[in-house]
């Protein structure tokens, strides 16, 4: 990690690759540090230019985004196709909901008053204001996202909020600043899906909950390996489509992880190009 | 930052609880401080609100 000698062409090939193929570690070291640097640039880059769709390339020329059905604007009509209702959108602050989402893991969680909420990867802030207002006054919700700008973002708009309970923290959701077992329910709004160490991310969101504890997620998942130019693509990963793992190895991975009541649901298809459809992924820590 | 949520935060590193230094409030708020891990040593600065808590390889070459 540390090791910036490390020369590049070491990186190629080092993949770990599950036994159904395929790609949820990225082994080497500067190989996941190249792809959380370039994920953190893009989503950098859109949280400053008020954020028009999933880490499309806003910048120099030099990156060319693939084109793919991921392009998401912030509209009405589209955040109530993710499962957004009318006060949602109201209630929320402005400017919290950029549109990178692709699905309402608040809406499956059913969170209860007080409980606490942790927000992987929470961008503007928009799920953690709507889970903000299930678990009330004495519930707490905290975002950690990687990304300067958009908690930077968050804590603004949290600002402009009437919403006290919720906190926003700068952090790597495979090595979360949180203690073991305080967590009631996790939240994750298509984020897992861009992370290098995807079983490191399920272990983390583990450790945290409580016993009993739930993990709600909106996710892209690929009903089929996808082709490993897509794979390798740091753009396509950008884009919340590259690093989409499938839905058998998700479902492993989680049963591995030690989760119970694994439950995955294919909400729709997200590309047309890709067998990749968006899913609300539902798992339970045991009591 | 809300000093009520220093219960549940850790170092990312090796989860040990932090210990806020040098801590400016505004109202209930950490507005600037550090959180030093006395395990680790490791120091997290909480800047305009937000703690910082990147392990420190990604720490570094975060924007300012």
């Amino acid at each position: 990690m540390t090791d910036t000698e490390t020369p590049p062409e070491e990186t190629t090939d080092t993949e770990t690759t599950t036994a159904a193929g395929g790609t949820d570690t990225i082994g080497d070291d500067t190989a996941a540090a190249d792809r959380r640097a370039h994920v953190r640039k893009e989503y950098g880059d859109v949280a400053a230019s008020a954020g028009d769709c999933c880490g499309s390339s806003t910048g120099d020329g030099e990156e060319t985004a693939i084109e793919t059905d991921t392009a998401v604007e912030a509209d009405p009509a589209r955040a109530s196709d993710l499962g957004y209702d009318p006060d949602d959108l109201s209630e929320a602050p402005d400017g919290s909901n950029l549109g990178l989402g692709c699905g309402n893991p608040v809406a499956i969680s059913r969170l209860e008053a007080g409980e606490t909420v942790l927000d992987l990867g929470s961008g503007g802030g928009f799920d953690c204001f709507l889970a903000a207002r299930e678990v009330g006054a004495d519930g707490q919700v905290i975002g950690v996202d990687m990304t300067a700008e958009m908690i930077e973002r968050a804590r603004e708009n949290a600002r402009e909020s009437e919403f006290d309970t919720v906190d926003f923290r700068l952090g790597e959701i495979e090595h979360l600043p949180v203690a073991d077992a305080t967590v009631d329910a996790i939240i994750s709004n298509c984020v897992i899906n861009l992370s290098p160490d995807k079983p490191q991310v399920l272990a983390e969101a583990f450790r945290v909950l409580e016993p009993g504890g739930r993990l709600s997620v909106s996710d892209l998942l690929a009903t089929e390996e996808l082709p490993r130019e897509i794979r390798d693509n740091p753009d396509a990963v950008a884009e919340c489509v590259g690093g989409a793992t499938t839905v058998e190895r998700f479902e492993r991975l989680l049963a591995e992880t030690g989760f119970v009541d694994v439950s995955i649901t294919e909400a729709g298809q997200w590309s047309e190009e890709l067998p990749i459809v968006s899913a609300r992924i539902e798992a339970r820590k045991p009591e | 930052m809300k000093e009520s949520l220093l219960e549940i935060l850790r170092c990312p590193l090796d989860k040990h609880e932090l210990e806020l230094e040098d801590a400016e409030y505004d109202g209930e708020e950490i507005v600037e401080g550090t959180l030093v891990c006395p395990e680790c040593g490791e120091r997290y600065p909480i800047e305009d609100g937000i703690p910082n808590l990147l392990p420190p390889d990604m720490r570094e070459e975060a924007p300012a």
